[in-house]
């Protein structure tokens, strides 16, 4: 990626790790859109932070326990998956390579 | 018989239990009235109407037998469409969901039922929750009902609107960055988001686990308690909540009011500066009348600032869209989707073929936040999101030791008319400043109805400390009392 400015190649990479294929059009239209955002964002630069420790937000919270990791059994029938892709017990995916 | 569909949920219960009419007889006002109105502002996803009349039956068939009825009993509530609700189409406004029907109850559901509420159906929302709008929705855009040229606000927009235009009495939303109290502003409703932990959001479909909390819409602060004290509570399967103690009955209610008259005069209220003076002249000053009024009934109240506000919006950002991205990557098609045949593609491009089915907005997310979270970039904006985060999470709770609450306008603008901003993302990011404070830091924020201008609703927004909703609702109940702003709902007809 070529740092602040953000280029048509540097979305198409981005939407590749994401796993999402951009067309020509939304190429166009994200690059300059998410230009403009991230310039929004790089206001998070511009600030004094200084260090802070955990215990100094004083938001510190007891959680619940969390329920015995144990695996419940389902039926595949509860996958949303399109009947003609399930067979005995599985869902068919696409080939791994 | 005479319109049922003006009632509280508290009036509907008492009205259901003492017999003055039946939960059947409710319950098919409410769906002739989803019927004759939903066609022009488009609330709801799916109406559920044999499920709400069976329902109802067996309401009506409890009070005839003088079994024992649940605090919610007979009311109707619609739900937004990305809280599971089993047996019943749960599509998040996304192709990527639009045939799921989820094999289990969300827990706020399910304490819905075990209440006797009557589910009439699921509310419409921006894809996934991500807008401010309900203008990201596969199933097209939900209107303002106050006026149908405009936008209901997002993204519970479908929540807000269904309890505005009387399709339902209560609806539960989900708040991120302010998409309860946005659409709750926008409709002149009432819309909680509680504190991060005291309501489960499992059975929430996740969109950014760390700031977003479910909450309820009515049409009083009384409604949206009641519905609150239903749902709320420690569940095993959300280790994130955390013990809540509101008492529910009606006399303990009327006790917290009379404790409420005595100990106003020691209530403290600062006045967020920063979000009064960004907002549009019309509400700013909407605002400052909501502090005369605080001030006349014997509350101390003071103007204060929080230095951090001006990084809130960009934190909010880069934090909810890097935890989108990750949230969003279970969306491959082949446990739950659409129908595309998975035959000839490898397994990454197939997965990218079918997430270019997200829509824009989506998509912009989920894309800047693997941008954030990626190499060299992380320090640069996760890292100092997070800085920012536990910032003004310190600075709020130096606040909260001098003022009991915080107030602010809930939205900076009025409503815009219908697809205005829609071209352009970052303007309608920015249209959340005022609403992301509560969600970085966990704190509880309501929005209550503060007045109109140009026939357009505007909302004060009121923040407490942490499990401090107590306060809130005292505070909201007696601004809703005193300001006595017009509740006559839109005929829409």
């Amino acid at each position: 990626m070529t740092g602040m400015v953000l280029a048509k190649d540097d979305i198409k990479h981005l939407g590749w790790l994401s796993r999402i294929e951009l067309t020509d059009n939304e190429l166009e239209k994200f690059t300059s859109q998410i230009e403009e955002i991230i310039g929004y964002m790089n206001k998070l630069d511009t600030i004094p932070l200084f260090e802070m420790d955990e215990g100094q937000s004083g938001l510190e919270k007891k959680f619940c326990e969390l329920r015995r990791d144990c695996a419940n059994p389902f039926n595949c029938d509860t996958l949303n998956s399109s009947d003609n892709r399930k067979k005995e017990g599985f869902v068919k995916g696409p080939r791994m390579v | 018989m005479p319109s049922l569909l003006h009632l509280s949920a508290q009036q509907v219960r008492k009205g259901i239990k003492n017999g003055y009419f039946s939960a059947q007889e409710y319950i098919s006002q409410i769906l002739e009235r989803i019927q004759k109105v939903d066609d022009k502002i488009n609330a709801f996803i799916t109406v559920d109407t044999d499920g709400a009349l069976r329902q109802a039956s067996l309401i009506d068939k409890k009070v005839r037998s003088g079994e024992k009825i649940g605090t919610l009993a007979g009311v109707a509530v619609s739900i937004k469409d990305n809280i599971c609700t089993q047996g019943l189409k749960t599509t998040c406004a996304s192709k990527l969901l639009e045939e799921y029907v989820p094999p289990y109850d969300a827990t706020v559901v399910n304490k819905l039922k075990n209440s006797d509420a009557i589910i009439v159906g699921k509310s419409n929302l921006d894809e996934f929750a991500m807008g401010s709008t309900t203008e990201f929705s596969r199933y097209g855009p939900t209107f303002n009902p106050w006026n149908i040229s405009y936008v209901v606000g997002g993204s519970s927009g479908g929540s807000a609107a269904s309890v505005a235009a009387l399709e339902c009495t209560v609806s539960l939303g989900s708040d991120t960055g302010g998409s309860i109290r946005c659409p709750a502003s926008f409709c002149s409703v009432v819309g909680l988001k509680p504190t991060y932990g005291r309501i489960s959001r499992f059975g929430l479909i996740s969109y950014a686990n760390s700031l977003e909390q479910i909450g309820p819409i009515g049409k009083t602060v009384f409604d949206v308690r009641m519905v609150m004290n239903a749902i709320a509570g420690i569940d095993e399967n959300d280790q994130t909540t955390i013990a809540s103690a509101i008492s529910s009955e009606e006399e303990e209610e009327e006790k917290h009011l009379q404790n409420n008259d005595k100990n106003k005069k020691n209530i403290r209220v600062g006045l967020i500066k920063e979000l009064v003076e960004g907002s549009e002249p019309v509400i700013s000053k909407c605002i400052y009348s909501a502090m005369d009024i605080f001030a006349k009934s014997g509350y101390k109240c003071e103007e204060i600032s929080i230095s951090s506000v001006e990084y809130a919006l960009a934190s909010y950002y880069t934090i909810a869209m890097a935890e989108a991205s990750s949230n969003l990557a279970r969306f491959d098609n082949i446990r739950y989707g659409f129908d595309f045949n998975p035959d000839g593609y490898e397994w990454n491009t197939y997965f990218a073929k079918v997430r270019s089915n997200f829509g824009d907005e989506v998509k912009r997310r989920i894309i800047i936040g693997s941008y954030v979270l990626s190499s060299g970039y992380y320090g640069k904006y996760y890292l100092k999101a997070q800085k920012v985060r536990a910032m003004l999470k310190h600075e709020l709770k130096s606040l909260f030791n001098k003022y009991d609450i915080l107030i602010a306008p809930t939205m900076p603008v009025l409503p815009f008319i219908s697809g205005e901003k829609i071209k352009d993302p970052l303007k309608i990011y920015l249209i959340d400043i005022d609403t992301v404070i509560a969600n970085l830091t966990g704190i509880p924020a309501i929005s209550i109805p503060a007045g109109f201008s140009n026939g357009l609703p505007m909302g004060l927004q009121i923040m407490a400390d942490e499990m401090q909703e107590q306060t809130l609702f005292n505070t909201a109940l007696l601004f809703e009392k005193t300001a006595n702003i017009k509740t006559e709902y839109p005929e829409l007809c």
